[in-house]
């Protein structure tokens, strides 16, 4: 198989331990459910992207809601959160929660323990992949996985470069609808 | 035997360099401090700011044993780990940075020694007394003459010599080791900049001593194109004022335009407020693609490498003038003058010139002759709009875009017509020309980007130096107290999400009454931006060290003034002597000394070395998030990390809980969170009830604003007693401590880390 190229060039991977590259929808959501504690940290990019009618922060949401998967609001996504209504299982900015994901002993936003998986979605490329890389050289105890529309290389489970908004739109809706299905 | 020999004759080498018989104060126990000297203190700030490594690339190449994976449990050829690669590249780039900033300062020195002597006395006016805060405190040099300063300069780059030698292969094996010795970089750095600075106030006669330094015209629209323009690009002056005496003694100033990008335009206004500031390096492209420079004159650092390929495509003569950045261009500095104009101006042929009086002869005349012979006519709206016809959005430009936007969506509006987009778009250009170099059809972005620029003229202060001996008086206790709320230092590149960021961040500390103090590209950004009356912040804010007050301190090299000021309070304020003394310094500033460091949008590798020695002297640095990509953070882990400290005047070690200061180098993702991290890491444990109370009203409502209401999650940390709790959130914030079973505790009287850690610095040291 080809090395998948990130769509933000600067991602470029200069190492031989890249990402997972998944298309399906049913997939991803077996890796979320087979989780035992899941983490979604939500960035800002989610504020300022729609996919149709929809902030992508409400597809978050919905993801979060579905799985049940407690949440990590960043920067100044919490404001938004408020707004609509839903109110965050946690705060930290992005490099707080990498530090204590790091810790295999930290007991994670729940008290019950460290999480397996972490899904990241809304962190803009450059700084994601950069954090993805600290946890995957600092973490071997956990799983990452993203949800933005590019191909994250420092993660264990990605989506690919989506062209289009429609098709990522489309995975998310799947995606929503296959956790549902499992819950 | 032999060994207590060898150490009393270094001791008293360093002696005699440092003039230890002149008892000016006494001598402390660091003078010329070497790699193990503060290696302790970097230990016990590292137990509690632990490194963060994001690896930029999972691979080591360095040497023929490569490439070598270090994923995983992997190590290299040599042995080493991923954690200590990622610090040996810190350590490299603040090397790189404490190079730039050391080998402009020894360049300038041997330039200005050269022209005055080397007995030319050192005076930065009545209100300076402490001239030099970091070669005192490090070196142990009272400088009294240029000549001193060699003495600073050369121990640094002994250093240098020494660090840069741990990073061959298969020699250091530990991370944290790497960690000091680039915090040892970053002091050395700091003493760099000192040196260079210093030399330029003196030799060039800059400003000093004084606040109210002249506003200078800014932007492009500033630069009047009808005249020959020669426009100096990077950071080193010693070509720039040789190029205005030039033009004085030949009455030729009123007939040439000279004008600045980056430092070296910084340099230049505070020689001469006639000259213009074009802007901050990321409109350095962008203003070279324009072609109104008949001349440009290259020196050092932050020069973009492409500049003889550029310079041809817009037309513009060029001239590299100083050794470090020379593009293979042919050396005539031994040529006749009259042939070296005639080769520029008939066969367009560039020089490096390193003679500086001959580089400014031939610029003045090549200026004035090809000047008449070019168009220098900025892109209509028209003819932008056909360019921008051929665009197909194919993407390949935003996917090559550093700061991740996609500028073939505003060159498409240009297309039908709509300008909104792309001059939105012109704001988050960090002016690399990738998305240009990229364009499969070879469409000019950067031309079609001029009619977005704005045409808009602005004021920038004029650096002005050291901050003066006065105003620390003053400030001295309402900072330390806390009652003025902090001291924000905006400093660094342009490599910013949003170029408007920087206005924004003054104008909201500046506004809440803190000591806002610019430097760089920082403060020539900070000054484009008008509020409603048509003020920039310069004009908004006053020019003095003092709540409220907008301080423009002047190029990259002057950042050493901000420190130096730090270090000023501990030792004009507190007393606190500082000769030699670097710990006590260090300890006071990070427990007492509620300052700390923005540097948004730094690039370079100076920057991770200025940012570096602020956090060995115990100031936070807050990063943009492009910062992730310099490898290395230093973070604590609030609520289980180690925030004992001695209380020096009880003897006893105190377990304060308080993260004050929460983080040494931080990076934020958004504006909005930089404005709550802002105050926050201004907190300290020494502030009084009042000054903690200010400081958490900013921290509050800025949470309240950017954050979305509520209070900020880890305020019980921050409360030490009820009279800690701001007066107008007292009803909300006495709820929340209730609600979560907050106790209080007492402050600590005299905090410190003395006494925490291995170090031959008593307690006693720190009790002023």
């Amino acid at each position: 198989m080809s090395a998948v190229i990130p769509y933000h060039r600067v991602n470029v991977l200069t190492g031989i331990k890249s990402a997972r590259l998944i298309e399906d929808a049913q997939e991803y959501a077996g890796l979320i459910q087979k989780a035992k504690r899941p983490l979604l940290v939500l960035g800002p990019l989610l504020l300022k992207h729609s996919l149709g009618d929809k902030l992508v922060l409400e597809y978050a949401l919905e993801i979060a809601k579905a799985a049940n998967i407690p949440t990590c609001a960043t920067a100044q996504v919490r404001a938004k959160m408020g707004e609509l209504g839903v109110t965050p299982d946690s705060f930290y900015d992005v490099v707080e929660i990498i530090n204590a994901l790091k810790d295999p002993n930290w007991q994670g936003v729940k008290k019950e323990g460290n999480h397996d998986l972490v899904i990241f979605f809304g962190i803009r490329s450059d700084l994601g992949e950069q954090g993805l890389s600290v946890l995957k050289h600092f973490a071997p105890h956990l799983k990452t996985m993203t949800l933005c529309k590019y191909y994250f290389p420092n993660a264990n489970y990605s989506l690919p470069n989506f062209r289009k908004d429609e098709q990522w739109k489309a995975f998310l809706e799947s995606l929503i609808d296959n956790l549902k299905k499992g819950a | 035997m032999a060994q207590v020999k060898e150490i009393t004759r270094k001791l008293e080498e360093i002696r005699e360099k440092i003039k230890a018989e002149i008892a000016w104060e006494p001598v402390g126990p660091t003078p010329m401090p070497e790699i193990p000297d503060l290696r302790n203190w970097d230990m016990r700030l590292l137990k509690t700011y632990a490194p963060f490594y994001a690896p930029f690339c999972d691979l080591c190449c360095f040497c023929t044993y490569g490439k070598c994976d270090l994923t995983e449990t992997r190590r290299g050829g040599c042995g080493i780990d991923i954690a200590t690669q990622q610090a040996r590249w810190v350590l490299l780039t603040c090397l790189m940075g404490c190079s730039a900033h050391s080998a402009h300062a020894g360049h300038i020195l041997e330039f200005l020694i050269d022209k005055h002597g080397p007995d030319k006395k050192i005076d930065l006016g009545g209100s300076i007394s402490i001239e030099a805060p970091h070669i005192r405190t490090v070196v142990g040099l009272k400088p009294e003459t240029l000549g001193d300063l060699s003495k600073a300069i050369e121990y640094v780059y002994k250093e240098i010599t020494h660090l840069l030698d741990s990073t061959n292969m298969g020699q250091e094996g530990s991370y944290l080791d790497y960690e000091s010795k680039a915090l040892h970089a970053g002091m050395l750095d700091h003493v760099g900049m000192e040196v260079a600075d210093i030399a330029q106030i003196v030799g060039f006669n800059y400003p000093t001593s004084v606040a109210d330094t002249p506003l200078i015209d800014l932007g492009w629209a500033a630069v009047d194109k009808s005249k020959p323009v020669i426009l100096f690009v990077g950071h080193n002056p010693a070509t720039s004022t040789v190029v205005i005496d030039y033009l004085r003694e030949n009455n030729l100033y009123d007939q040439v335009e000279v004008c600045g990008v980056c430092c070296t335009a910084l340099e230049t206004s505070r020689y001469s407020d006639r000259a213009k500031v074009v802007g901050p390096f990321s409109r350095q492209l962008f203003f070279i693609r324009s072609g109104i420079a008949d001349v440009i004159m290259t020196d050092e650092q932050c020069v973009r490498t492409d500049m003889p390929i550029e310079a041809s495509k817009a037309g513009s003569a060029l001239i590299a003038t100083l050794d470090k950045a020379m593009y293979g261009l042919e050396d005539a500095s031994e040529m006749d003058t009259a042939e070296i104009v005639r080769q520029m101006v008939e066969d367009k042929k560039h020089f490096a010139i390193l003679d500086s009086r001959k580089a400014a002869e031939v610029a003045a005349k090549v200026a004035i002759e090809i000047a008449p012979q070019r168009r220098k006519e900025w892109l209509t709206e028209a003819e932008a709009k056909e360019l921008a016809t051929k665009c197909n959005v194919c993407g390949m430009c935003e996917q090559v875009c550093p700061n991740l936007f996609n500028i073939g969506a505003g060159i498409a509006e240009v297309a039908k017509g709509n300008f909104d987009l792309i001059r939105e778009q012109f704001n988050l250009c960090i002016g690399c020309g990738k998305c240009e170099a990229e364009c499969p059809r070879k469409i000019p972005i950067f031309k079609i980007m001029q009619t977005a620029a704005s045409m808009e003229k602005w004021k920038v202060r004029a650096g002005r130096g050291p901050i003066m001996d006065t105003e620390i008086r003053t400030v001295g206790a309402p900072i330390t107290l806390g009652t003025i709320p902090g001291v924000v230092a905006l400093v660094g590149c342009t490599n910013y999400p949003d170029i408007r960021d920087i206005a924004e961040m003054v104008d909201e500390f500046a506004r809440r009454k803190y000591i806002v103090v610019v430097s760089g590209c920082t403060s020539m950004v900070a000054g484009m931006w008008k509020d409603a009356d048509g003020k920039t912040v310069y004009e908004k804010y006053p020019p003095a060290f003092d709540m409220g007050g907008v301080v423009n301190v002047g190029s990259c090299v002057a950042n050493s003034h901000i420190t130096g000021a730090a270090i000023k309070i501990a030792n004009i304020f507190a007393a606190l002597p500082l000769r030699a003394n670097y710990e006590v310094m260090a300890d006071y500033v990070l427990n007492r000394v509620g300052a700390v460091g923005v540097a948004w949008g730094v690039y370079s590798q100076k920057a991770a070395a200025i940012g570096t020695g602020c956090n060995r002297l115990g100031i936070p640095v807050i990063l943009g998030p492009h910062s992730s990509k310099y490898r290395r953070l230093y973070l604590s882990r609030k609520e289980e990390d180690d925030w004992r400290v001695m209380d020096a005047r009880k003897r006893e070690i105190v377990d304060t809980g308080e993260p004050s200061p929460e983080h040494l180098a931080y990076v934020c993702e958004t504006k909005e969170k930089a404005m709550v991290m802002i105050p926050k890491l201004c907190i300290r444990k020494n502030d009084t009830p009042q000054g903690r109370a200010i400081k958490l009203n900013h921290y509050i409502s800025l949470h309240k604003k950017y954050m979305g209401g509520g209070l900020p999650e880890d305020i019980h940390l921050f409360v030490r007693r009820d009279p800690d709790i701001p007066l107008v959130y007292k009803k909300e914030v006495r709820e929340y401590l209730q609600k979560i079973g907050w106790k209080p505790r007492e402050p600590v009287g005299l905090p410190t880390l003395i006494g925490t850690y291995p170090s031959k610095v008593p307690v006693d040291a720190v009790i002023h």
